[in-house]
C-alpha cells in the first residue's frame, strides 16, 4: 500500500531542547496511534505532520507533497489539536461553520456538512449554546466535529481523550473507530496504552524525542509483559500473605510498604500473580481490601525497555 | 471590545459636557466647528485612532496567539496572508465604523445650533475620511508589529505616544518620518488658539503625496505582516 504520510529524518530541537530526533516513517491508510510519555516527543511530530511547525532538518509528505505552506493540501487533512481551546463566545455551530466557511463551500453545502458532524459527534442538541458553557466532553467532541465536517482523507488527533470521563472516552473511541472506514488515514496520540489499544493495533512507539518502536501492538505487549511489575496490597495479613508470596518462582521481591498493612510485590509475570491472589486469600482467610499497580503506566514500561 | 467602545465613544461625552457647559454658562459660545475641529486632532488624531489601532491590530495576531486557536485557522486550505488580511479588513471596518460614529455624533452635538449650514459638513467628511485613513495606516504597522513581537503593546505604546507625538515638532524633514505628519497634512493649518501648538507643523506635505505615503506606508507594512505570519512559525507557550 502506499504511504499517505512520509517523514525523512525528520528533527526538530527548541533551542536547546530535542524535541524530535531524525525520524524516518510511512504511515499507510488505517488507524495507527501515536503513544509515549508526556513529552516524548508526540505533539511535535504531529505538529510537524501537519506543517504547523518548521522540521530543523528533514522532510514531510503528504500524498507525496510537502506540507509546510502548502496549504491546498490542507482539504484533505482534519487537525484536532491537543489544547483545550475555542473561540468561547461562538456557538457550536457557529464555530464549525464559520471554520467550513474556510474550505470555500457554498453556504447550504456548508450548513450540510456542519449538521452532519455535530450529528457523528452527538451534539446537535446543543449546537445553538455557546462553548464556554459546554462540558470538557463536549468541547472534546466539538473538537473532534471541526477536524472531520470537510470529510479529509486524513485525520489527524492529538490527545483526543485528554481529560474525559470513562463514558466520554468510550464515545470519542467509538467515533475514531467508526471514522476509518473508506481508505481513510487516522494518526491519534496518546500516553495511555490501552486508549490507543481500544483503537488500533498499529503503534509508533515514540520516546525522548526517538521512534523507540514501530508495529503490531502485540510486539509491545510483549515487551510489557517481559517488565517486572511492583504490585501494591492492602490486606488485613500482609506478612503471612508475603510467607506465601515468596514460595513462587514468579515473585521476585517482596517488600512492605510504608504505608500500613501495605506489601509491595515485585514479579515477571502478571497473570499467574494476580490468579494467585484469590486462592490464597481464601486459604488463609486474609481480607484483601485493595490491589494497584504503582509503575503500571507508560513512563515505567518505557524506562524498563531503555534499560534505566 | 466593549472597553474599547466605551473609550470609542468618550469624545461624545466631552461634546455632551462643552454643551451642556456653554448652554448653562453666560460667556460667549465659542463656534462648534473650532471645538469639532480641536477635538478631531486632540482626543482622535492623537489619542483615540492610534488606541483602537494599537490594540485591534496587534491583537490580529496576538488573540490567536493567547487564546491558541491559531490551529483552527492554518490548518485550512486558505492562505495564511489571508487569514491575516481577512482580520485585519474586519477589526479595521471595525473600528472606522466606531470611530465614524464617535465623530458623527460628537459633530452633531457640538453644532446643535448650526445644523442646516451645509458647508459644515465637508468639514465632518473630510474628518470622518482622514481618520479613516489614519486607521487604516496605524492598523496596518502595528498589525505588522503583532506578527514580530510578543510584547507588542508595549512597543506601540512607546511608538504612539512617544515616537508619533513627538517626531512631528522636530524641525526640517524628521516629521516626514511620522504618520502623524501625513494625515495633520490632510487636515488644514489650524487658526490660532489654546490648541494650536498640537497642530504644529513646519512643513507639511501636498495632500496627494501625503495620501500616497499614507497607502504606501500601509501596503509596505501589511505585505511584510503577511510575508512574516506565513513563515514564522508560532509556538503556543504551556
Amino acid at each position: 500500500m502506499k504511504p499517505v504520510i512520509e517523514t525523512q529524518h525528520l528533527s526538530k530541537w527548541y533551542g536547546n531542547v530535542l524535541g524530535l530526533s531524525d525520524v524516518t516513517l510511512e504511515i499507510e491508510p488505517g488507524i495507527t496511534g501515536i503513544l509515549g510519555p508526556n513529552g516524548a516527543g508526540k505533539s511535535t511530530f504531529l505538529k510537524l505532520i501537519t506543517g504547523q511547525i518548521k522540521p530543523n532538518i528533514g522532510t514531510c509528505f503528504i500524498k507525496g507533497k510537502k506540507i509546510r505552506n502548502n496549504y491546498p493540501l490542507f482539504s484533505f487533512i482534519g487537525f484536532c489539536p491537543e489544547q483545550d481551546a475555542f473561540f468561547d463566545e461562538l456557538t457550536g455551530w457557529q464555530f464549525i461553520t464559520g471554520l467550513l466557511r474556510l474550505h470555500h463551500y457554498s453556504p447550504a453545502e456548508r450548513d450540510d456538512r456542519a449538521q452532519k458532524a455535530l450529528e457523528i459527534v452527538e451534539l446537535v442538541e446543543d449546537k445553538d449554546r455557546v462553548i464556554k458553557s459546554y462540558s470538557r466532553g463536549m468541547r472534546q467532541r466539538l473538537k473532534f466535529a471541526q477536524a472531520i465536517a470537510h470529510d479529509p482523507e486524513i485525520v489527524v488527533l492529538d490527545e483526543p481523550l485528554n481529560g474525559l470521563d470513562p463514558l466520554g472516552r468510550r464515545k470519542i473511541i467509538r467515533l475514531i473507530k467508526s471514522y476509518k472506514g473508506e481508505g481513510r488515514t487516522v494518526m491519534v496520540s496518546s500516553h495511555v496504552l490501552p486508549e490507543i489499544e481500544a483503537m488500533t493495533k498499529k503503534i509508533i512507539l515514540i520516546h525522548q524525542g526517538k521512534i523507540f518502536a514501530q508495529g503490531d501492538i502485540h510486539y509491545i505487549r510483549d515487551l510489557i509483559e517481559t517488565h517486572p511489575h511492583i504490585i501494591s496490597i492492602k490486606c488485613s495479613d500482609p506478612r503471612l500473605l508475603a510467607s506465601n508470596f515468596i514460595q513462587e518462582e514468579f515473585v521476585l521481591n517482596v517488600k512492605f510498604s510504608s504505608a500500613e498493612n501495605t506489601l509491595l510485590v515485585e514479579t515477571n509475570n502478571r497473570d499467574k500473580f494476580f490468579s494467585l491472589i484469590p486462592s490464597l486469600s481464601v486459604k488463609n482467610n486474609i481480607e484483601v481490601e485493595e490491589i494497584t499497580s504503582p509503575d503500571d503506566n507508560l513512563q515505567a514500561v518505557f524506562d524498563y525497555l531503555v534499560g534505566k | 471590545m466593549k472597553l474599547f467602545f466605551l473609550i470609542s465613544i468618550l469624545p461624545v461625552v466631552v461634546a455632551l459636557i462643552i454643551k451642556i457647559n456653554q448652554f448653562f454658562s453666560d460667556r460667549t459660545a465659542i463656534q462648534g466647528i473650532y471645538i469639532f475641529n480641536n477635538m478631531t486632532v486632540v482626543m482622535y488624531l492623537q489619542f483615540l485612532i492610534l488606541i483602537l489601532a494599537l490594540f485591534y491590530g496587534t491583537s490580529v495576531c496576538s488573540e490567536e496567539m493567547e487564546g491558541k486557536t491559531l490551529t483552527y485557522l492554518t490548518t485550512r486550505p486558505i492562505a495564511k496572508s489571508a487569514i491575516l488580511l481577512g482580520k485585519y479588513a474586519a477589526y479595521t471596518s471595525l473600528i472606522i465604523i466606531l470611530t465614524a460614529i464617535g465623530v458623527t455624533l460628537s459633530f452633531f452635538i457640538l453644532n446643535l445650533n448650526d445644523l442646516l449650514n451645509f458647508s459644515l459638513y465637508k468639514i465632518l467628511l473630510r474628518d470622518v475620511v482622514v481618520l479613516s485613513l489614519g486607521l487604516i495606516c496605524y492598523t496596518s504597522f502595528f498589525t505588522f508589529i503583532g506578527t514580530i513581537m510578543k510584547k507588542s503593546i508595549i512597543f506601540g505604546l512607546v511608538f504612539s505616544f512617544g515616537w508619533e507625538n513627538v517626531i512631528q515638532y522636530f524641525p526640517g524633514s524628521t516629521q516626514r518620518f511620522a504618520i502623524a505628519h501625513y494625515l495633520k497634512s490632510l487636515l488644514p493649518a489650524p487658526k490660532t488658539g489654546r490648541f494650536s501648538f498640537l497642530m504644529f507643523r513646519l512643513e507639511p506635505s501636498p495632500p496627494l503625496l501625503a495620501v500616497f505615503m499614507i497607502f504606501l506606508i500601509t501596503v509596505v507594512f501589511l505585505g511584510l505582516a503577511c510575508v512574516l505570519f506565513s513563515w514564522k512559525e508560532y509556538i503556543f507557550e504551556d
